[in-house]
């Protein structure tokens, strides 16, 4: 009780530890019933739509962290001034989310134990996803490198670590956008779209969670933010504005060829999203929730405040979690044999099951965990270049 | 003794959706029991017409022993390789169940057998094709749709249909090149 008590002072982080600590338990509850009952029962995933929400979730998380450390790399590495002050919080919580990720996705795998002994000792270096594996793994050691260096508060290593960081998040997060687009038979996910278009969503992602981080910050704390921190906050505003721009032109030219003279199963996948079974979580939660009204908050000059901007992260890091949800199971919701689909559309039908709900609230708790963690043992201001 | 080239050649006219080639290659390979667990299947093709005058097709499918292969591509272990004949196998023990495959083949020729701990799909009986007899689903059929034979040899059946007869693949724009010939 003692320890707890060390951790937990104010009386609204014990609403916030308890919340979390809830979503933890289901988690790990939902956790042990796949390792009891199977997957097969536990999951909601099907011969025909293999990968559900825990691999969005995964994908969730992991452009959470790219986006996360190419934001924060522009202060250490880029000689952006007004990023300095995130580069601690931002590559920490690029760890942490990384971390999740990988919890989420072993939960996925039927044998994770399996993956680390034969994609060393049997890989295979033509599959994106041992590639995955690799440059992901990298990129984690190079993070954690990084991390390092601002909390010792050496410069030079904070720039060479910081700077193969970020090459190997943009190496490793272009390759997971080829996972799906190297894939031939998935007509929605093929091409070269993916892998740019994941760099551009990681970075919309970036720039909310960093904006998110520093002002819950301070709310936690009860202190108001100083020129430095109220600096950037307006500066991610304005730059976050110009990635979601960027984002609604990728979204209008990737609908646009999947429109454009009923391409087979292309079409069928994107009019799932456009006027089908995933059209709400399309116009409501991406279009509206996680681009227009932040975007409009931010390019209003009256909304371009740190409380607007921190809105604005909320919303699109809400968008960004059903983008992931919805390209992964748009992709695979038209069938490669027409005749295993029932209903007119012929479309195949997938929704979470209670399990798969309960790993993802228990994973977005856990990092939120780790991080509230960190806030109050690790010395998160400063170590930045002066 | 040259390299073989196994193949299967169907004549859909044939087929008359009994699926006894489905029952007997469940009962062969010890296929669990579920809707979704399947090594071959029979398609149904739309209904044409009004009634009474009606048609439909049938096409028996299963996995096509691709001669370019998505799946054993995009496995990360290695677990998806190419065996004798051209039989795409899978090594059970080296499958971390990540599913690429499954969303790889064109041909949703693959599902997670969970008594096996591994992905599973056909494999033209391997098992059998070795002690000399034909597959399964061959075998048992009523109406012969399906001929087995070494596309290698060209006095097999299956060479002999493939030049006197003309045929399709499915998806060929997959540029998988499939081994599984239906008859025209």
């Amino acid at each position: 009780m003692s320890a707890i008590a060390t951790v937990i002072r104010r009386p609204g982080e014990w609403a916030w530890f308890g919340v979390l600590a809830v979503a933890m338990l289901a988690g790990g509850a939902a956790v042990g019933y796949v390792f009891v009952a199977g997957h097969d029962h536990a999951l909601n995933v099907s011969r025909q739509i293999p990968w559900g929400i825990l691999i969005s979730t995964y994908v969730f998380f992991v452009v959470s962290s790219t986006g996360l450390c190419l934001v924060s790399s522009l202060g250490d590495v880029w000689g952006f001034k007004a990023f300095e002050v995130i580069g601690r919080r931002g590559h920490l919580l690029a760890i942490l989310t990384l971390l999740t990720g990988f919890g989420v996705m072993a939960m996925e795998l039927n044998h994770p134990f399996r993956m680390v002994l034969y994609a060393v000792i049997s890989p295979n270096f033509s599959s994106p996803i041992w590639w995955m594996g690799a440059l992901y793994g990298l990129y984690l050691v190079l993070l954690c490198g990084e991390f390092t260096a601002l909390m010792i508060g050496s410069r030079r290593m904070s720039f060479i670590f910081g700077l193969a960081g970020f090459v190997a998040a943009i190496s490793a997060h272009s390759n997971l956008g080829a996972v799906f687009g190297l894939l031939e038979a998935r007509h929605y996910w093929y091409g070269s779209f993916l892998p740019i278009y994941f760099i551009l969503s990681a970075l919309v992602s970036g720039g909310a969670l960093t904006a998110l981080i520093v002002y819950f910050n301070h709310k936690a704390r009860g202190i108001s933010l100083s020129p430095d921190y109220e600096r950037f906050m307006i500066t991610v505003g304005k730059l976050q504005a110009l990635f979601i721009g960027i984002l609604m032109f990728f979204i209008v030219w990737k609908m646009i060829p999947g429109l454009y003279g009923k391409p087979p199963e292309k079409y069928e996948a994107t009019m799932v999203l456009l006027a089908g079974p995933l059209a709400f979580n399309f116009w409501f939660f991406e279009v509206l929730i996680g681009m227009l009204i932040p975007f409009l908050l931010l390019i209003n000059r009256r909304t371009l405040t740190p409380f607007g901007v921190t809105i604005a992260g909320l919303l699109c890091t809400i968008g960004i979690f059903f983008m992931r949800y919805d390209l992964v199971i748009a992709g695979q919701m038209v069938p490669m044999r027409e005749s295993v689909a029932e209903g007119p559309a012929h479309l195949l039908e997938y929704f979470p099951s209670l399990a798969e709900f309960a790993i993802v609230a228990g994973a977005i708790a856990f990092c939120l965990f780790l991080y509230s963690l960190a806030e109050k043992f690790l010395p998160m201001e400063g170590g930045h270049r002066h | 003794m040259s390299k073989k080239r196994y193949a299967i050649v169907l004549d859909t006219r044939k087929c008359l959706d009994c699926k006894a080639c489905t029952v007997a290659c469940k009962a062969e390979n010890l296929v669990p029991l579920g809707t979704e667990n399947y090594r071959n299947w029979v398609s149904e093709g739309r209904l044409r017409g009004s009634y009474p005058r009606l048609g439909q097709e049938f096409a028996p499918g299963q996995c096509m022993q691709c001669g370019n292969t998505p799946c054993k591509r995009v496995c990360p272990t290695r677990a998806t390789g190419v065996g004798a004949g051209g039989i795409v196998t899978v090594e059970d023990k080296k499958c971390i169940g990540c599913k690429y495959c499954m969303t790889a083949c064109p041909y949703n020729a693959r599902y997670y057998n969970e008594e096996r701990g591994a992905v599973d799909k056909c494999t033209f009986c391997a098992h059998r094709i070795e002690q000399g007899r034909l597959p399964a689903c061959v075998e048992t059929c009523p109406t012969n749709v399906r001929t087995f034979g070494d596309l290698n040899d060209p006095d097999s059946e299956v060479s002999r249909l493939l030049v006197e007869r003309p045929y399709r693949v499915v998806k060929p724009e997959m540029g998988t090149k499939p081994f599984l010939f239906y008859l025209i």
